[in-house]
């Protein structure tokens, strides 16, 4: 409380600031670990800049929509099932097109995976039954629609769009800029629906406090199934995105689980709280990054492989701790 | 009280601020002027070097013996050369999403050379290109990539059934009621031993096929598979794709004579033909390596000094049965598991001392 009435006493811009310390946070220990990482290789250049870029996509992509969701009030577990989907319709039907089938196959791609989430929402609404096991039940769907689609690897898509999302057309090596931007526009445009427009906040609301969201007036389940669908349309992306970077579909059932698995930890570090309501989802952007950049570091730092699993999943454990311990802190003090 | 806490707010975020902005700036100043002069270092030093070299490996199956015993074989041939200063291992499960992100953090590493059992055949061949254009060595093993310059070490699959299926029918006198027992539908490996498999079976004609299963390359499924079949079914002969001894476990379980069984060169397999032979148990393992690892490491070195190296090397399996004990001695390792793969000599390729400097799975250094 006493926080609070600080805060208003202080400069507008200082209050953003202070407000979104967790993600300032998130991208400061982002801007370390790259700096660490130059440390530890002989060169540092465009190629590592373009590397880390692209193949921190899939799980940005992920983790945005899980964000959007988790602060909605719901959690999702049938993502990551949502980008096998995406992945293999696009590595089956986009293979030897032109680049304008490609691009419709694409945008079709996020309009229809999108809708279908949006399904998976009005269900939740619907039967009241939770978030977690109706996403899981539709994992399991959209898992084995994904290997009746495209039985084993295969596939392929258009130089243009594997240059799109990872700036060269043949998925290696080019310039970081497209991914890049491919990666920082969506993140900065959901986030500022989400924190500045009117359905962005009446997420945070229903997250927040569903019954007083409610007797506020705001439709709440609308907001849910909107949080639904947008998941569903990054869960595309980030399933196009993997198109772009392998060249190749992947139906493997592993693939979806462990994208789920890393993109709650990527929300759960990007300062997003479980329980909804509260987060700014620009932090997911960094984490999503961090969590990919880890294995790389922690391997040029000499840590057996068999053990970077395992130094990864305490550091995760540890920030979050950090996280919890600075909230009890706050909540002491006033 | 309060006050203070502010100050130490602002100080601290001014100090975050900084440390962005040096994150920041620092990969922005730092590319353009070193890469290319990189890529040149690396093309020109690289035949001038002797040794001292850095070997990145890449494997995305953990927890399988197998994988595990090829990259303990490319730790000790590593070793074994005294060419190697350092073996970076990247493993973890993935597809080819994680393999291509292992094999950029290794190229990033400034590697000489990369031993990588690939997940696909073409999705990874970009990567490896951009690898082979900055001087680096890849050698894929295991299984073969379509890459431009790279090298491949394999192991020759269809002539592993081959080999096997014709020594079982011929031990029948070309007559009988054999199993096949296969491994994964679908996967590679298994379609190309099935296809061995049928090779050779075209040139029995009274060899009657009488059941085929997928063990999964599961050791209890195979042994449920077999012991279902040899208590209900007339079996005159089995061959396996790799689950072997558990098989012969269900003959001495069930209680029945032993038939004629293929298997691999798997430790509990090369004892049980030993031990058992005594009782009856007549059979052949056909040799699988890992060590495969090993020869794609000398493979890469051959290359890296400058002696150019075949591209594509195969690697034909040998086959030990019951009455080659010396074979089969030689290949026995009693301190080792009953999966580990005891034909770890691949001669001209490997100069480590057998099981022992595998199994110990020292890289330089460690």
């Amino acid at each position: 409380m006493t926080n609070a009435l600080a805060a208003t006493r202080t400069h507008p811009a200082l209050r953003a600031l202070l407000r979104n310390s967790w993600v300032l946070g998130v991208w400061l220990l982002l801007g370390a670990l790259l700096l660490w990482y130059t440390t530890l290789i002989p060169v540092f250049g465009p190629f590592q800049i373009t590397s880390i870029t692209k193949n921190s996509l899939p799980l940005v992509y992920l983790a945005i929509g899980q964000a959007i969701i988790v602060i909605a009030g719901g959690i999702d577990l049938s993502l990551g099932a949502l980008l096998l989907l995406s992945n293999v319709i696009a590595a089956r039907f986009m293979e030897g097109q032109p680049v304008g089938v490609v691009a419709a196959i694409g945008l079709a791609l996020i309009v229809g995976i999108a809708l279908l989430n949006a399904l998976t929402g009005y269900i939740i609404n619907l039967s009241g039954v939770p978030d977690i096991v109706v996403t899981l039940a539709t994992s399991y769907i959209w898992s084995g629609l994904a290997l009746w689609i495209l039985p084993s690897p295969g596939g392929g898509t258009a130089p243009e769009m594997r240059w799109l999302f990872t700036g060269s057309p043949s998925g290696i090596g080019g310039s970081y800029w497209p991914p890049l931007l491919m990666m920082l526009i969506p993140g900065l445009l959901v986030a500022l629906w989400a924190r500045t427009s009117r359905p962005g906040l009446t997420l945070y609301a229903t997250g927040s406090n569903r019954t007083a969201a409610q007797l506020a007036g705001l439709n709440v389940r609308r907001a849910k199934i909107l949080a639904y669908a947008i998941g569903g349309a990054m869960a595309a992306l980030a399933g196009l995105a993997m198109v772009a970077i392998t060249g190749t579909g992947d139906p493997r059932f592993a693939v979806g689980a462990s994208a789920t698995l890393n993109s709650v930890a990527a929300v759960v570090l990007g300062g997003i709280a479980l329980t909804g309501g509260v987060g700014n989802v620009f932090g997911v952007v960094a984490t999503g990054v961090t969590l990919i950049m880890l294995n790389p570091i922690l391997i040029a730092m000499g840590v057996n492989s068999n053990n970077a699993q395992v130094i990864q999943g305490v550091l995760i454990a540890g920030v979050m701790m950090v996280g919890g311990l600075s909230a009890v802190l706050r909540e002491r003090r006033s | 009280m309060k006050h203070r806490s502010r100050v130490h707010v602002v100080g601290m975020l001014l100090l975050v601020l900084a440390l962005l902005v040096a994150g920041c700036a620092a990969p922005v100043s730092a590319p353009a002027a070193p890469a290319g002069g990189a890529a040149d270092a690396a093309a020109t030093e690289a035949p001038a070097k002797e040794g001292g070299f850095t070997i990145g490996v890449s494997n995305t199956l953990v927890g399988n013996g197998w994988r595990e015993q090829m990259i303990c074989a490319i730790k000790a041939q590593a070793t074994a050369s005294g060419l190697v200063d350092r073996v970076i291992v990247v493993n973890r499960n993935g597809g080819p999403t994680e393999q291509i992100a292992d094999l950029e953090g290794l190229i990033s590493q400034g590697v000489d050379a990369i031993i990588l059992n690939p997940t696909d055949r073409e999705g990874l061949n970009a990567v490896i290109e951009a690898a082979i254009a900055q001087g680096i060595v890849v050698v894929a093993v295991d299984q073969a990539v379509t890459a431009e310059g790279a090298y491949v070490v394999t192991n020759d699959q269809v002539a592993y059934a081959r080999i096997g299926a014709e020594w079982l029918f011929e031990t029948l006198g070309g007559k009988g009621k054999v199993v096949e027992m296969r491994g994964i539908d679908g996967v590679p490996a298994d379609t190309d031993r099935h296809n061995g498999f049928m090779e050779a079976l075209a040139n029995y004609p009274d060899i009657e096929i009488v059941a085929q299963t997928f063990t999964g390359w599961d050791p209890s499924t195979g042994a449920q598979q077999a012991l279902d079949l040899i208590t209900t079914t007339e079996v005159d002969g089995i061959w396996t794709s790799g689950i072997d001894y558990p098989v012969v476990e269900q003959f001495q379980a069930a209680n029945v004579p032993f038939v004629p069984i293929v298997g691999a060169d798997n430790n509990g397999f090369v004892k049980q033909l030993l031990e058992l032979a005594d009782e009856g148990l007549v059979g052949a393992a056909v040799t699988n390596p890992p060590a495969i690892g090993a020869v794609g490491l000398a493979i890469a070195l051959d290359a890296l000094t400058g002696k150019n190296p075949e591209r594509v090397t195969m690697l034909t399996p040998e086959l030990f049965d019951t009455s080659n004990v010396e074979g089969l001695q030689a290949l026995y390792a009693p301190d080792e598991q009953v999966g580990w793969s005891t034909y770890v000599n691949i001669p001209p390729y490997t100069s480590y001392s057998g099981s022992a400097d595998v199994s110990a799975c020292k890289a330089p250094g460690e």
